[in-house]
């Protein structure tokens, strides 16, 4: 166990020591900072609320987290294809599934890392901009929830996160079956962003092949304000579809890159 | 002799209908830098790849250490240390990241081990700074550096003195020939390179569209005491040199104004003595070896080798 903690250490290495990364992380944070600035500006009543504030920055950050998470997982397992530095990596006393293991759990880590980073910084900024409000959620949300509004926000990420554990192991199997990075990228993209945008279209169809689509299912924070896209879907029913559409993706990556001929 | 390092038995591999590796075998020792000799195209990379592991075979075993590398993947590479075609490091890191990242992959390589590497293939001096800016030559000697760092008993190294200047390949060689003399180590070097193999292998195994044609013992040139080889004489005039040879009893052939005859280290002398007597001039007296590029050509039907 302690051995393969080196393996995740190295593909952690493989990330952060990369610019890019930090790139990433100096856009979403200069996002947020620029929402918050400008708001505190154009706002002369100031009674925003920092929660309100918080909320409107995590779903947009939540997208930039998933673009970053899909470019990183592609990247993690394309980028030894294309270097070539895959021949070097597989040569050694390890079983491909472990190497490619300590390649996913990297890339998790990474989104996981991500998503805390955001919601501290975007906590802390708006709490100094606009002051600590004692407030609950149906005050900022919506009148239909009720509890505390950390413990929305909490419930709200953890469903966020799914969803991107979802979506990353998509691009994550995208880019191991097809070596190339971009390919993986663009199809991830393509499918996340652009289908997504069709959803509510495609939770309308009347067919009831359509409950079993990915992409009704991929935004579970509908299920926290109890207003599904498509009618009569549950949490629980999106988890289980969910859960299988995972199991293909990680199957998948796995048969491939356990099989292939590795002739980069 | 103790259990061949490497055994490859009846190899075969076919993409599709396109036979690539045709009933392959080979034993390899340990202590011997062995050349894997072939043009373009006659299937040594393929053969290393799977050697390594990186492609599966369509038939056959190979076994290194007695480890099956189909069944036993772990045991059989843990002994195993390779460069597969060109070196490729990871460009955005450090040279010593680059090692680090390969230490971490197997047991027992403690920091002082990366520090020996390092002195060792002389990259000190880069060693902080990002691949990306390395030369070929550095990359290569990075290459070698991470293939070695867990003390393989085999060394695998493709095409090894690619983009090495003559100071570099001969170090190279060195090396390669005192890893295997002193740690006993089994080197397998590829290459299409003939006069560098020459200096390089113990022995050379030819291949050709992915058939074993043949495997020579390279011999360090040198007049023989017992067995005969062939002796070049350069003379004024071959044709009484000629005739000397044949009241000797040897046949000689002419070649322009040399003559050639197999003869042993005693036979060389008085031969010499014989034709000084006659007043034959001799300007100069050397073994003709065949070259292996002669031989190369030779096996290989005369097929150009780039």
């Amino acid at each position: 166990m302690f051995k393969f903690m080196k393996l995740v250490a190295n593909e952690n290495m493989k990330i952060y020591r990369r610019p890019r990364t930090y790139v990433m992380l100096g856009l979403m944070l200069a996002l947020i900072a620029a929402i918050s600035i400008i708001t505190y500006f154009v706002d002369d009543t100031h009674n925003t609320l920092a929660w309100n504030m918080i909320f409107t920055e995590s779903m947009i950050s939540y997208m930039l987290i998933t673009v970053f998470t899909i470019i990183i997982a592609s990247g993690s397992v394309a980028d030894e294809f294309t270097s070539g530095t895959i021949k070097l990596l597989l040569i050694r006393p390890w079983s491909r599934s472990k190497v490619l293991l300590s390649k996913y759990i990297a890339v998790l880590l990474y989104a996981l890392g991500m998503a805390v980073v955001m919601l501290l910084f975007s906590f802390i900024l708006n709490t100094v901009l606009f002051g600590y409000q004692d407030v609950t959620a149906s005050e900022v949300v919506s009148p239909l929830v009720s509890g505390s509004v950390a413990a929305y926000l909490l419930k709200y990420s953890l469903l966020k996160y799914v969803s991107l554990v979802v979506t990353t192991t998509l691009a994550f199997m995208l880019a191991t079956v097809s070596r190339s990075g971009a390919l993986a990228i663009g199809l991830s993209l393509f499918l996340i962003l652009g289908v997504n945008s069709f959803a509510p279209l495609l939770a309308t169809l009347k067919y009831k092949w359509a409950d079993y689509l990915l992409f009704i299912h991929l935004d579970l924070t509908q299920y926290l304000d109890d207003a599904p896209m498509r009618d009569g879907m549950t949490l629980g029913f999106a988890f289980f579809v969910l859960a299988i559409y995972y199991v293909i993706f990680v199957g998948l990556a796995w048969y491939v890159f356990k099989k292939r001929d590795v002739a980069a | 002799m103790e259990q061949p390092i490497v055994q490859l038995q009846q190899v075969t591999k076919k993409i599709g209908k396109k036979t690539i590796i045709n009933n392959l075998s080979l034993d390899l020792p340990l202590g011997e830098v062995f050349g894997f000799l072939g043009p373009n195209g006659a299937g040594k990379t393929t053969t290393i790849r799977m050697m390594v592991g990186l492609m599966a075979m369509t038939s056959g075993e190979i076994k290194i250490g007695g480890y099956s590398i189909r069944s036993q993947y772990q045991q059989a590479i843990r002994h195993v240390g390779a460069i597969v075609e060109n070196p490729e490091m990871y460009k955005y890191l450090t040279g010593y990241q680059n090692l680090v990242h390969f230490a971490r992959m197997i047991d027992g390589v403690t920091p002082q081990r990366i520090q020996e590497v390092i002195d060792l293939v002389g990259l000190e001096s880069r060693i902080h700074d990002k691949v990306k800016t390395y030369s070929l030559g550095m990359r290569q000697r990075l290459g070698v550096a991470q293939a070695i760092l867990h003390r393989p008993k085999l060394l695998i190294l493709d095409e090894p003195t690619n983009g090495l200047d003559p100071a570099g390949i001969r170090e190279l060689r060195d090396y390669l020939r005192q890893l295997s003399k002193d740690e006993g180590i089994a080197v397998f070097v590829s290459s299409h390179l003939l006069s560098e193999m020459e200096l390089m292998c113990d022995r050379v195994a030819i291949i050709q569209n992915g058939k074993l044609i043949d495997v020579r013992t390279i011999q360090q040139g040198g007049i023989n005491a017992q067995s005969d080889v062939n002796i070049l004489f350069e003379v004024d005039k071959p044709a009484e040199a000629l005739a000397v040879a044949a009241e000797l009893g040897k046949d000689a052939l002419r070649e322009g104004d040399s003559i050639v005859l197999e003869a042993n280290r005693d036979f060389v002398a008085s031969f010499n003595a014989r034709l000084v007597a006659e007043g034959i001039k001799v300007y100069g007296i050397r073994v003709q070896t065949k070259s292996l590029e002669d031989q190369f050509l030779e096996v290989t039907g005369g097929e150009r080798i780039v």
